[in-house]
């Protein structure tokens, strides 16, 4: 086995080649089985069953691709920046391979080879495209060998896997450091952090985000995490704060500000209900571009920057960009609308502060009292601290809160949140079972109701398990 | 319904919240609302004061100080800004102001913090210890037993994620006893730290919410700097105890490990749908 980390890729030798071969024929079998018993389609399990067998199943099909490779990584917008760019690409005319799940750790990466090459390892795709989670992108990147590497930004997340925001940071800057001059970083200018990264890289670098006073708030809100200078620790001032800690800043002490945007939206205009499309002049090196997205909320527009910024790195122009945008869906989980009978879900995915008051803003704006179901479990993909639920603004929308329903593994302590955000008791319930609580919250939208449910990744999943089999939406994995 | 605005009592508890953006890590914003929100349902006032950097007010005036966590780079800031806020805060501490400190909070409040890399920091003193930085983090639930003469045996539950190894000198005791968990330094069994009325712990959680006790306890104790022995009226806390019940669970069900998400069956790592672990 110790001998087998050394083949490259290019001559590999007969026994390698077999071994491939079952590896991916395996992976491609657990894959199907796991669709044909519906527990879960062909997003970790390939990869993981594949990798048992070879450990080099993704250097090797990396290394004898010709496909261009993008990787996409930072805390929020991995999966939805991705399906973007899968879209521009595709839209171009390029054929794309893709982890669209979601599936993000080391195992789903492995899955999008096994799924798409035959079982030489020959991949028919003009484009890999790779969403992967920024703690496992040291392991990662080098099997990839990527030619465009977008970070979308650093918010605090998962401490309890990382440690804490800053390593998580340094890695990947060292990262970064190590690609050659041929590849493209894209950065987050908006991000004090992310846009400090790759100072003593040899790759190209594009920057993209907003630059506007359109929206945003004059400070950052308290669950912003870098607003001190990346160079000297000053405070950062701030023009205007789109999003946590993105925006535009300036060091009043070292004068380190954020650098010229490549890719830039200038103007927005936002859905004041929340609900629907967003209005965006883009600026680029290709020319000026007028969009709408079909998806609401700002970091949607921050979302479609980076695919842009990502589609120009890896030459695909731009012509494609208007009409490929304007058809997009949410992805799984991502306020998603689903029809319910006569009742309306939108079911929200939500990992950490950012994300959880992003959608809480944005659905304060819809009309009317608010059904909700909130879920939290602790398990290794939904981490096991879940402090961070004191960081969610939930005081934002309690005044709008008609009922809600606590459900997951950590119930109790979504229940205590809302007791302290001042949501009257007698509107809180606490029901561990997921369907029941399902059952439950539709029951207190009522007849043509809407019930809001925001869950980490386990029970976001579980709960559109139970709506695929009464009809209401998709297999994930066939969205 | 307890979560309404109590009777007026006319009591007003001033509370000093240190470097709430800059030491803010892990949420800790929720110990300020279980402290505001039970003395509101009490009919107690609550005016806080946020206190930055640079800033230099009399600590004297605080009957509460609130100091939490944050990553090394915070902290160094923190450090150095301390020295110029040092004198007033151990006149706080000696005048039986009370102070809770969390994580990089409670480290800073000791003599010295030696992170595994980079120079030492210089801490307030007013805690009888000092902190050095370990190879490896304790990342998990955790569960300790304290006792105080109010209230007598009582548990504290949390989530601790640290790498700094506290000990403790003479002049500072252990705020409780470790039943899972790493405490201070993983060796000698014990966590937190108590000086008069000054308490340091690695509790995150945040600790207060959960542990109501420990919220009422801090409260009580700061009333009685300016207004003596206060009752406090009993509150209907079974949304807390059900919180602190189930984490108490968690803690012993993950005694021993590391580090609570490497320690979490690989067969949830297989497919996090299929191998869900639903209550």
């Amino acid at each position: 086995m110790a001998d087998y980390s050394k083949h490259g890729g290019g001559g590999i030798s007969w026994p390698s080649r077999a071994r491939l071969a079952l590896a991916i024929s395996a992976g491609k079998l657990a894959g199907a089985s796991g669709r044909l018993f519906r527990i879960g389609g062909g997003t970790s399990l390939p990869g993981m069953i594949a990798r048992r067998i070879d450990p080099n199943v993704l250097r090797s099909v990396m290394a004898a691709t010709t496909a261009s490779k993008i990787v996409i990584t930072g805390s929020n917008g991995k999966t939805t920046t991705a399906r973007m760019t899968a879209a521009i690409a595709d839209a171009s005319g390029r054929r794309v391979s893709h982890n669209r799940t979601g599936s993000n750790l080391l195992q789903g990466v492995t899955s999008v080879v096994v799924n798409y090459a035959d079982v030489f390892g020959r991949l028919d795709s003009d484009l890999l495209l790779f969403e992967i989670d920024e703690g496992t992108m040291p392991v990662a990147m080098p099997e990839i060998q990527p030619d465009v590497v977008v970070v979308t930004n650093i918010f605090r997340d998962q401490l309890d896997r990382y440690g804490e925001l800053y390593s998580v940071a340094k890695a990947l800057d060292k990262l970064l450091e190590r690609l050659p001059e041929t590849a493209t970083i894209v950065l987050n200018g908006n991000d004090p952090q992310v846009a400090s990264f790759g100072q003593q890289a040899r790759a190209k670098k594009l920057y993209f985000g907003l630059r506007t006073t359109d929206i945003g708030r004059p400070v950052p809100e308290h669950a912003a995490d870098v607003i001190r200078c990346i160079r000297c620790n000053e405070d950062l001032v701030y023009e205007v704060a789109y999003l946590s800690h993105l925006g535009l800043y300036r060091c009043p002490n070292c004068g380190y500000e954020l650098p010229p945007l490549d890719v830039a939206a200038t103007s927005i205009q936002l859905d004041p209900r929340g609900d629907g499309p967003t209005q965006v002049t883009m600026q680029t090196p290709l020319g000026q571009l007028e969009l709408t997205l079909p998806l609401p909320g700002v970091h949607n527009v921050y979302n479609a920057a980076a695919a842009i910024a990502a589609s120009i790195a890896a030459g695909f122009g731009i012509e494609k960009v208007p009409a490929a945008l304007s058809n997009i869906r949410t992805a799984f989980g991502r306020l998603e609308k689903i029809q319910a009978g006569d009742q309306t879900i939108y079911l929200a995915f939500v990992k950490n502060p950012t994300s959880f008051n992003l959608v809480l803003r944005l659905i304060a704006q819809h009309p009317g009292e608010k059904h909700l179901l909130l879920v939290a479990s602790n398990t290794v993909v939904d981490g096991e601290d879940f402090a961070w639920l004191w960081d969610v603004d939930l005081e934002e929308i309690s005044p709008q809160v008609a009922d809600v329903i606590c459900s997951g593994t950590k119930a109790e302590e979504l229940a205590m949140r809302l007791k302290y955000a001042e949501v009257p008791l007698d509107r809180v319930r606490v029901i561990h079972e997921r369907e029941a609580a399902l059952n439950a919250a539709l029951q207190n939208a009522g007849p043509g109701g809407t019930l809001y449910i925001m869950a980490s990744y386990t029970p976001t999943q579980e709960l559109r398990r139970i709506m695929q089999k009464r009809g209401w939406v998709k297999p994930y994995w066939e969205e | 319904m307890t979560n309404e605005q109590g009777k007026d009592t006319r009591l007003v508890l001033r509370i000093g919240h240190l470097y709430p953006q800059l030491m803010s890590v892990a949420a800790d914003r929720g110990n300020l609302f279980a402290i505001v929100k039970r003395c509101k349902w009490r009919g107690i006032k609550t005016a806080i004061d946020q206190i930055f950097v640079k800033q230099t007010p009399d600590f004297t005036q605080y009957d509460l100080i609130l100091f939490h966590g944050g990553a090394d780079r915070e902290m160094e800031v923190a450090a150095r800004d301390l020295q110029a806020k040092a004198p007033s805060l151990r006149e706080a501490a000696e005048a039986n102001t009370v102070f809770l400190a969390v994580c990089a909070g409670y480290q800073l409040l000791g003599h010295s913090y030696k992170p595994f890399e980079g120079p030492e920091l210089k801490g307030v003193g007013i805690l009888d210890l000092h902190t050095e930085g370990g190879s490896t983090r304790f990342m998990t639930h955790i569960a300790i037993e304290c006792e105080f003469p109010e209230c007598g045996k009582q548990v504290l539950v949390g989530y601790e994620n640290h790498s700094g190894r506290t000990y403790l000198g003479p002049g500072a005791q252990p705020l409780g006893r470790v039943l899972a968990g790493w405490g201070n330094n993983g060796k000698d069994g014990y966590e937190g730290a108590v000086y008069k009325n000054v308490f340091g712990t690695y509790l995150h959680g945040p600790v207060l919410p959960k542990n109501p006790w420990f919220t009422d306890l801090l409260i009580t104790r700061a009333l009685a700097r300016r207004y003596g022995q206060v009752e406090l009226p009993p509150l209907d806390d079974s949304t807390e105890q059900e919180a602190h019940a189930a984490a108490f669970k968690l803690a012993m069900a993950f005694k021993g490990t590391v580090s609570a998400i490497d320690a979490t069956p690989w067969r949830e790592r297989l497919s996090p749908g299929s191998a869900s672990r639903s209550l």
